[in-house]
């Protein structure tokens, strides 16, 4: 696994600050597709293995899952103060935005024209998120076992209608079984 | 907690339900509903469901604004931001020290094993989450065909997804869905 794709030294807290300042700005409906594309395809802070185990993670901590990346990117290449500066570009700026635009929206309701645009952004962000998470499955591609616990996670919230963490309960112990016993195998 | 002013009152809730939001802040938001609307009455119901959909239309971190919104109700600028903090700053701890704690043994056999098990349930779980939104926008045929397009176009090519919803907005906006 690769895990310094880039030094310490490279990574000024500037780029932090912009980097996540971009991610929350453009990141309307889905924040993990934007999040996945800046520090996976385009920056290469981490590997797009270590943006799916770190995304693991995030889900079992309390929290944003999204204010917990920036955390852990921040955290990983300046510290402390890296953790701070990411998670502040991440929420300052869409905050100031988020805080004006909806209070205007709350004094003039319902513009059927808003309405509309938001439809449509919606229905490309549900599509941008579907294509993360397909990429995050690529480099597991050739392990059954894998498919099989992201089909039944899939089904589990889809078609049963579980709760996120019934699901993350009942398959997590599973499927770590199943990876335990075929890392001893390969042994 | 009665004597309290409200926006201490609430950011003090808000700081508590944050450290146990395992899940992301969804999972608390009955708790949160129960406070504001039910108990306490700074919001209505229709405010707090308004919330709901403005912070999931806007950029950033859809829960923290609708936290801050409702401390914006209850409180003006100083209600909305000490809200935003109390929403994500215990977190945001939590994951700073487990981050540190995970670092240290990242290379023991056992923690890549839990790696590898994780992984695919995460994404199972990412997955599902597009499907949810995008039956939410299914309107009809045009918006399925969008969710398509969009998802085609991020995994076969590299264009900028600030054009492709900027495209499916204009598109919206139009009339055309």
């Amino acid at each position: 696994m690769v895990d310094e794709l880039n030094s310490r030294e490279t990574v000024t807290l500037g780029a932090l600050f912009l980097e996540f300042a971009k991610i929350g700005l453009c990141g309307i409906g889905s924040l993990l597709a934007w999040a996945h594309r800046v520090i996976v395809d385009e920056r290469h802070w981490m590997s797009e293995a270590e943006f799916a185990e770190t995304l693991s993670l995030c889900q079992f901590l309390p929290g944003p899952e999204n204010a917990n990346i920036s955390i852990y990117v921040g955290s990983k290449f300046r510290g402390p103060v890296g953790a701070t500066v990411a998670f502040l570009g991440l929420t300052a700026a869409p905050l100031a935005v988020g805080l004006v635009l909806g209070i205007l929206y709350l004094r003039y309701p319902h513009l059927p024209v808003i309405q509309n645009i938001l439809g449509g952004i919606s229905a490309a962000a549900a599509g941008m998120l579907i294509a993360t998470g397909i990429k995050m499955l690529m480099p597991h591609r050739r392990r059954p076992a894998a498919l099989f616990f992201a089909l039944l996670a899939f089904a589990g919230i889809i078609f049963v209608k579980l709760p996120l963490l019934a699901v993350l309960a009942g398959l997590v112990p599973l499927s770590i079984a199943g990876a335990g016993v075929m890392s001893r195998r390969a042994e | 907690m009665s004597s309290l002013p409200a926006p201490v009152a609430l950011a003090a809730q808000l700081a508590l339900l944050s450290l146990i939001s395992f899940g992301g802040i969804p999972s608390v938001l009955p708790d949160i509903h129960t406070l504001v609307v039910v108990t306490k009455g700074w919001v209505t119901d229709r405010e707090f469901a308004d919330f709901y959909a403005i912070a999931q239309a806007m950029p950033g971190l859809p829960m923290i604004l609708m936290m801050s919104l409702i401390g914006w109700q209850v409180g003006g600028l100083t209600g909305a931001l000490a809200c935003a903090v109390a929403t994500c700053g215990p977190s945001c701890t939590v994951a700073f020290a487990a981050f540190r704690l995970g670092h240290r043994f990242r290379d023991a056999p056992w923690q890549q094993i839990v790696r590898r098990g994780l992984v695919p349930v995460t994404v199972g779980i990412v997955i599902a989450s597009g499907y949810v939104l995008a039956r939410a926008a299914d309107t009809g045929w045009e918006a399925a065909a969008i969710t398509g397009a969009a998802a085609g176009l991020m995994l076969g090519t590299r264009t900028n997804p600030l054009w492709i919803l900027i495209t499916a907005g204009a598109i919206g906006g139009l009339g055309l869905i």
